[in-house]
Order: C-alpha cells, then sequence, then structure tokens
C-alpha cells in the first residue's frame, strides 16, 4: 500500500534572505525573513539541497528576523556561501537549550568566544541590550586568528561603548590593520586570567574551539568559579535534532536537545 | 575541491586516460550506463579512447581521470603530461591507486617474468624503479579506488563534480556494508577476509558472493588500533603476519609489505605493554 | 491454538497480508545466516533458534528517503507499506521494538513519520523462549511484556497465547476459527519463564567509566561495527543527499543507518573527530546500551539479545568482561 508521509519534523521551509554581510574571508553573516520564537543559545539547521544539512547557531535576538553567521569550513556551508540577498534558504528549528538569562538575572557577565564561537553569543549580547536593567558589568573577551577574520566588526565600537570588551589574535599580519576595532595580540584565555579576578556574583559563558573552552574553564575555575557559574557550548555532528540520530551524543547527553548550551556541572567530557 | 575548478561559463573539460592496464575501469565509467550520457552532455569530453575516435591530447583540462599503473617510460611521460595540463587528477580504480596485479612484478626478479612474455619485442617494462601507482609520481586529487571501481561510487562522483561538492571516498570498514547485505562472517569460516580493515564503497561485492576480500580498495584512511584488533583476531585463529600479507599483496604489493610490517611491529609493542600494565 | 492448524492459519494471514517469520539462513544464497523474511510457505518457518540478523530494519529501513527536492522545492515521499505480520518475534526482539518506539515515536518530539507509518501497519507476534543460547542473557536486563499477541509451547499439540493489545484483539477476532477461547490465568508464570545459561551480572556499570576493562575488551576490535548493525537496538543514522546525474538540482534526502564503532561516525567539516580513540568508541556503544538510554527513559536498551557477540568477527564477550570488572570493583571497596 503506498502511504504519502506527512515529513513534518524534518521539513525545511523557505525563508528569504534579507541581508548578506561578509565578516571574514571565510565567515559571513545572513538575515532571515523569519518571525519566530527563540533563546540566546539555539541553532537551526540549514539545508543546501543535493549538498546536505548542517547546523548553524542563531547570532541574533528578535522576534522579526534571524540572524546566521556561517563559517565556510566543508560543502553545505561553502554552498551557503553562494547565496545572495533575496534568494530562499531552507531552515528548519530552533533546536537546543538557550542560556537561562531570565534565571541570570542581576549578574556580571563575561562572555568569552573564539573564532566563530563568537556568533552565538552575539545572540546573548543583544539579549542582554534589549533587558540593561536586568545585568550588572558585561565584559567581552573575544579572540580571533587575526583582525581580518574578527567577526562583526562594525558592532565592536557599539560594544565597547555599552560594555567592556577586550580583545586578541592569534597573529597579527598586518600591523596597522583598520580591520578591527582595537586588540592585540595573544589567546583569549590570557585576557580571562588579567582581567577577572573573582566570582562574586558572576556568570561566564564560553564559547569556542574544544580546546579553547578546556583552557577558559581551568582559568576560571582557579579564579574561584563554580561549576554551576560557567556555561559552556558543545558542537557536534548532527542530523536530526530531536535526539534520535546520536552522532551528537556525549557520554549520554545529547549535544542537540540537553544542549549546545550546558551548565557547566551538568555536562561531563568523555 | 571538485568545485572550485568548474568554470564559470561553458562546460568542465574531461578527459579520461589509460596506461598499463586492463581498460576495465575505464569500462566501469560507461557500465553507469545512462548516467555517464548524461553526464557527458554536461561536460566537454576531451578524450575518452574508448568511445570517441578523435581525442585531443593537448588541450588543458579541467579533470583528467587516468586508468592503470606506470610501468613503461612512456606512461610516466604521459601521466606527467596530463598532469602539467590538468586543474584536477583522479587515479581511476585499482591499479592507479595501488598498483594492483601489475606491480605484483615488483616482488620477482626480471627472469623469472620472461615466461609471460607473448611477444619479446612487445615486453616493455623498462621504467626503472618497476610499476609504480600514480600517487608515487604525480600529484592526485581524488581516487576512485577498486578493481573495478564501484560503478555508483564513479556516478557520485560525476555528480560532485557537477554540483561542486569535494568528494570523500567512503571511508568504513568493507564489513558496515558486508553486514547490511545480510552476509554472515567469512572470518567465522576460518578465511583472512581482509574486510575489517579494508576500506568499502564496493558494496562488499566479494563476500556477498562468498569470497573473502582482498582488499582491492585500499586500507581504511586513518585507522591504528583497529590494525592491533585485526592482528589479534588472525593471531587466534592460527594465522601468521605472512599469511595476511600474502592474501594482501594480490592488490596491495606494494604497500602490503611496508604498511603491515609497520603496524604488526606497533602492535606487538602494544600488546606487550598491555600485558606488562596487567602484571 | 491447535498446532495442527498452525499451517492453515499462516496461509489465511498471507492471504491478506505479508507474513514475516525468521528462516534459516543460506551458505549459498543471498542471505547466508537466520534472518526474518516474508515467507511464501508456512514450510519455511524456523523457530528454532534466534535469527543471526535483527527485526529492526523492517521498521528502520536502510534507505529511507525523507523527502525529494527540486531546487528549494519539497515533496513529500510516498512509501510503500504493506500490511505485515510479524511472527517468531522472541521477548527480545519485541523490546527492541518497544525500544525503537521510544525513540522515533515516544522521545518527546514530533513522532518519526516514517517509521510510524511502517509501525501501523504492523502486527507484532511472539514466540515464547524457554531457553537461550550461549550468547544471550535476557534475564540479566528485565524485559517487559509488549507485544500483540504472544505464542507459548503449552503441550506438543497447543499454542497458548496471551493478547496484549487491543489491535492483537481485533486480529485474533479476524482469524476465529484457529483460535479458541480459555478462561483467564491459562498462560501461567511457568510458561512465562525463560532460562538463561548467560548472564550480565549488572547493567549499572557507571562506576566502570574509567576502568581498564574497556581497553582490554577493544584489544580485539577492528572497529567493523558488525555489533551496530546485528544490534536490533542500534538507531543511529545518517542522512544524505543524493542528486540525479541529468540535474542536480533535483535529488533526494537519505537517511541510512550509521554505526558509532566507525571512526568517521563523529567526523565533522574540518575533519575533526571528536570519538577518535576506539576504545572510547567501544565504550559508548556499551554504554548507550546499559546506561545512557536508561537515564534518559529508564529502560535498558540492551535486550540482551547477544547478536553482537554472535556476530563479532572476535566474539568479544564484553558480559563477561563487565562482570569480572564489576566483581573486581566490588571486592576493591569492601
Amino acid at each position: 500500500m503506498k502511504i504519502k508521509v506527512d515529513i513534518g519534523p524534518y521539513k525545511p521551509e523557505p525563508k528569504k534572505i534579507i541581508s548578506y554581510k561578509r565578516e571574514a574571508p571565510d565567515s559571513f553573516t545572513i538575515r532571515l525573513d523569519w518571525q519566530i520564537e527563540h533563546g540566546p543559545g539555539q541553532f537551526v539547521f540549514c539545508s543546501a539541497p543535493g549538498i546536505g544539512e548542517s547546523a548553524i547557531s542563531i547570532c541574533s535576538d528578535s522576534r522579526n528576523y534571524v540572524d546566521l553567521n556561517i563559517r565556510e569550513v566543508g560543502n553545505v556551508t561553502n554552498e551557503l556561501g553562494k547565496l545572495q540577498v533575496g534568494d530562499e534558504l531552507l531552515v528548519r528549528g530552533p533546536y537546543g537549550t538557550q542560556y537561562p538569562m531570565q534565571d541570570l538575572k542581576g549578574n556580571d557577565f563575561l562572555i568569552i568566544g573564539g573564532g566563530c564561537g563568537v556568533a552565538p553569543l552575539r545572540g546573548v549580547i543583544k539579549y542582554i541590550d534589549g533587558h540593561r536593567e536586568d545585568f550588572n558589568d558585561i565584559s567581552l573577551f573575544l579572540g580571533f586568528r587575526s583582525p581580518e577574520d574578527a567577526l562583526f566588526k562594525d558592532e565592536h565600537e557599539d560594544w565597547d561603548k555599552r560594555h567592556k570588551l577586550f580583545m586578541k589574535f592569534d597573529k597579527m599580519e598586518h600591523e596597522n590593520s583598520t580591520a578591527c576595532y582595537t586588540g592585540s595580540q595573544g589567546f583569549v584565555t590570557d585576557l580571562v586570567k588579567q582581567e577577572v579576578h573573582d566570582n562574586t556574583n558572576k556568570i561566564a559563558i564560553v564559547c569556542g574551539p574544544p580546546i579553547m573552552i578546556d583552557k577558559t574553564v581551568e582559568i576560571l575555575r582557579e579564579k574561584g568559579f563554580h561549576d554551576d557559574q560557567i556555561f559552556l557550548s558543545a558542537e557536534r555532528l548532527m542530523y536530526c535534532g530531536m535526539a534520535r540520530c546520536g552522532r551528537c551524543m556525549i557520554r549520554g547527553k545529547y549535544t542537540c536537545v540537553d544542549g549546545s548550551v550546558f551548565r557547566l556541572d551538568h555536562f561531563e567530557d568523555e | 575541491m571538485a568545485g572550485k575548478e568548474k568554470p564559470e561559463n561553458g562546460k568542465l573539460k574531461v578527459g579520461f586516460y589509460n596506461v598499463t592496464g586492463c581498460a576495465g575501469c575505464l569500462l566501469s565509467v560507461i557500465y553507469t550506463e545512462g548516467d555517464f550520457l548524461e553526464f557527458s552532455q554536461q561536460v566537454d569530453i576531451v578524450s575518452f579512447p574508448f568511445i570517441k575516435e578523435k581525442n585531443d591530447d593537448e588541450q588543458e583540462l579541467d579533470v583528467a581521470f587516468i586508468e592503470g599503473v606506470v610501468v613503461t617510460k612512456a606512461d610516466e611521460e604521459t601521466v606527467k603530461k596530463i598532469r602539467e595540463r590538468s586543474k584536477m587528477v583522479v587515479a581511476l580504480g585499482a591499479c592507479a591507486h595501488l598498483g594492483n596485479i601489475p606491480a605484483l612484478a615488483k616482488m620477482k626478479k626480471s627472469e623469472d617474468l620472461e615466461y609471460l612474455k607473448y611477444k619479446k619485442e612487445d615486453f616493455n617494462m623498462d621504467r626503472e624503479g618497476g610499476p609504480a601507482p600514480l600517487h608515487t609520481l604525480i600529484k592526485i586529487d581524488y581516487t576512485l579506488p577498486g578493481c573495478p571501481p564501484d560503478r555508483d561510487e564513479i556516478r557520485q562522483f560525476m555528480k560532485y563534480l557537477l554540483l561542486g561538492k569535494t568528494f570523500r571516498n567512503y571511508n568504513d570498514p568493507v564489513c558496515v556494508e558486508c553486514k547490511l547485505r545480510n552476509n554472515g562472517c567469512l572470518l567465522d569460516q576460518g578465511k583472512i577476509c581482509l574486510g575489517p580493515i579494508i576500506a568499502g564503497g564496493c558494496k562488499a561485492v566479494c563476500p556477498s558472493g562468498g569470497l573473502k576480500c582482498y582488499g582491492c580498495r585500499g586500507f581504511v584512511q586513518g585507522i591504528d588500533k583497529e590494525f592491533d584488533g585485526y592482528f589479534r583476531i588472525m593471531e587466534d585463529k592460527g594465522f601468521s603476519l605472512d599469511d595476511v600479507k600474502r592474501a594482501l599483496e594480490t592488490f596491495m604489493a606494494i604497500d602490503a609489505h611496508k604498511v603491515l610490517d609497520e603496524k604488526f611491529a606497533q602492535y606487538q609493542l602494544n600488546r606487550k605493554a598491555r600485558e606488562e600494565s596487567y602484571e | 491454538m491447535q498446532k495442527g492448524v498452525f499451517d492453515d492459519f499462516v496461509r489465511e494471514v498471507m492471504q491478506s497480508r505479508e507474513f514475516v517469520a525468521p528462516v534459516k539462513g543460506d551458505q549459498t544464497k543471498e542471505v547466508q545466516e537466520s534472518f526474518f523474511t516474508d515467507i511464501k510457505d508456512p514450510s519455511q518457518i524456523e523457530i528454532g533458534q534466534l535469527t543471526y540478523f535483527p527485526i529492526k530494519y523492517y521498521f528502520f529501513a536502510k534507505k529511507e528517503v525523507l523527502f525529494s527536492f527540486h531546487k528549494n522545492r519539497i515533496e513529500e515521499p510516498e512509501i510503500d507499506i504493506p500490511e505485515r505480520v510479524f511472527f517468531g518475534l522472541r521477548l527480545c526482539d519485541l523490546n527492541s521494538i518497544k525500544h525503537q518506539d521510544t525513540v522515533f515515536l515516544n522521545n518527546g518530539f514530533r513522532a518519526d513519520p516514517y517509521y510510524q507509518a511502517r509501525r501501523e501497519h504492523s502486527l507484532l507476534i511472539g514466540m515464547h523462549c524457554k531457553k537461550g543460547d550461549d550468547h544471550c542473557f535476557c534475564q540479566s536486563i528485565g524485559l517487559k511484556d509488549f507485544y500483540d499477541l504472544m505464542f507459548f509451547d503449552k503441550d506438543e499439540h497447543t499454542y497458548g497465547i496471551d493478547v496484549g493489545s487491543e489491535k492483537g484483539k481485533a486480529f485474533v477476532d479476524e482469524f476465529r476459527r484457529f483460535f479458541e477461547e480459555k478462561e483467564e490465568g491459562y498462560i501461567t508464570p511457568e510458561d512465562k519463564v525463560t532460562i538463561n545459561t548467560f548472564k550480565l551480572d549488572t547493567t549499572n556499570i557507571k562506576n566502570l567509566w574509567d576502568n581498564e576493562v574497556w581497553s582490554s575488551l577493544s584489544e580485539k576490535c577492528t572497529a567493523c561495527a558488525a555489533c551496530n548493525n546485528l544490534c536490533p537496538n542500534c538507531h543511529c543514522f545518517t542522512v544524505e543527499d543524493e542528486v540525479e546525474v541529468g540535474d542536480v538540482t533535483k535529488g533526494q534526502r537519505v537517511r541510512k543507518p550509521a554505526a558509532c564503532l566507525v571512526k568517521g561516525f563523529t567526523r565533522v567539516a574540518g575533519d575533526h573527530v571528536f570519538r577518535d580513540d576506539l576504545v572510547g568508541r567501544f565504550r559508548h556503544r556499551i554504554f548507550h546500551q546499559l546506561e545512557f538510554f536508561r537515564d534518559r527513559y529508564g529502560e535498558t536498551m540492551c535486550t540482551g539479545c547477544g547478536r553482537c557477540i554472535r556476530g563479532c568477527p572476535a566474539k568479544i564477550d564484553w558480559v563477561t568482561g563487565i562482570n569480572t570488572a564489576a566483581r573486581k570493583q566490588r571486592g576493591g571497596q569492601e
């Protein structure tokens, strides 16, 4: 018997691209005409039909649109890089946990990001800017490979005005680079070491490559941070977003539904 | 990557070539039937000696497929020239990839091969150093392994070329597809099946027909401890390293000894260390 | 049911449905070991032993077309699903279907439509298993009754049948003439007994995460993933797009089973592999079977069928390995 299947949960919907901005040689940000409830830290699946589907984190906080920052590292993301304003992109979501901003009111925030890990943190910053009176001091510690690779360059000035912005670059290829607002050579972990003194009423949000997360967590713990003050994002291969495909499992936790935002005391690495 | 070479306007220029080999791999390309016809309409087939009367052997190419192993000086010159005028070179089949049967000549003295000659004057293996797979002489961008290469993988490669998508070879062991094809295990029957350490993508065609895997597609890439497991199984079943080598020689005469010796030495070290740690 | 009418019963069911039952494998045939298939004649049925191959691919297809696309236009697939009666499932097979139901239908997200469609057109008839073999250990797991109908070998002439669901009841009503009504309690607890000679001492292995047992067990492992592919519970998958050569903007998104033992399982763009170490992959599989699934859904995923040991080229006996390690650990703590 032939049965027409309602593919509901796996069906991506086309959404119009209303803006496209190249951030770095291998990274760009698109804005989708997509009105959907979402929180900072959540992600969506983007399809490039014929190539495949990729999980991409949301880097905005709005009910009117969704911003996605995409780094071109694989087949799907390379294909997405060819999109233009006016094109439609197939998406489904959002999926995953969010930073529990409601529960964290009244705290100082250390927002620590490395490379493309800064993308979801922009969502956090946007949220804070929208609810500024709920939060105290906000410090941003961002690290990139080089000034050219820095994401959201034209927002740095604004971020520095509203909050405290610290930046480090692995390499300063061009001495007089104007590509970024401010920053010097070094690692984001150096910044955390220098600028963070204690854990009083502080929440640290860490997102970046695994090695950077590990190092940062180590330093934060040395500074007296408890694991329930630290949030991190895990990245894994995933196909469904519904705790089925099993690819994203980290010691029994599905990154797609239990994460990708984990409070450190709820997270056990393998 | 596959797509970067794709010209903005016009079609990809594609050539198919053959050095010493049986031409079975080129035949496999044709065996993709309707799909090859579709493919040939979307690219510009500059050269394909099997199916074209006039072949252009001077033009610059986007993609060159080369079948066969380099055995003669002339072969070597051919492949080097193809490399020079091609943006992408694809090693097609086990000969081009690993050396395959012709490379067995490396394990014999040349006098012992005399009896193989049909006619004395035609017998030519004049390349110094003996038969060589392509990657030892020129840069290879992609490999379509197998003897013969799998039709569906060739199809897949054509699609990826047209899509501009980076091609990645199937890299799970033969056993994965073998079990999905409802086969029992030949190792259980006491055969030296190479399935666990050989990359699949062939849909386990040999084990499905009751033949052990001979390893025509080369090792699974990036594995290490898996070799230890395999040697251990062999040892438990009473096979020696030489038995495994012999099984692997057919298609991998060049790599079989070197790689297996290396992995076996590592296996013995690991085993010793482990035994000591238990004590 | 009288055993004498069983063949007639099967033939009658086959008039309107596919009848899927265990049959023997044959080295010379396409399927070399025992497996489930839609039979053509009742004489094919072989219920003497647990099948080598699992039942799962009838529900969780080896290749499932999620949808077809042409550029951004998406079209729902039509799948061909015959009405199927599954016969001869053992309690371990049935529980594995229960666990797959948990993942694909009841995990808190919208039900997986493909799996759901296949399950809806199925009827599960179990066959009670009195005695396990050298590799199975269902008694160590604590399986649940989960079936539409369950056959028990009552005596030489009779099958006792337990009705486990409304669906099962409707089926019995449809084929009324083969069944006889019996009093409540006709199936006794003794009928439900299964004897295992092989045992897993504990499914609680949380404390064994850092144990050396994993490296000693995986010493013989080649990461061939036979355990994954033969396991009736393993349900991890991969999703790929397949396009047409003639027009690469047309194609299908397909889902295929994936095996966590192989290296590529956790590979991401940029060629980073998260679970790179074979020992870690081996441990992950067992932990998913015994711990992770229970943490989430309250039941041990492993159903103790032993297919992973039977089908392993190295016959890695992780059950004994865990028993020994757990015993050692207990000894150490006392």
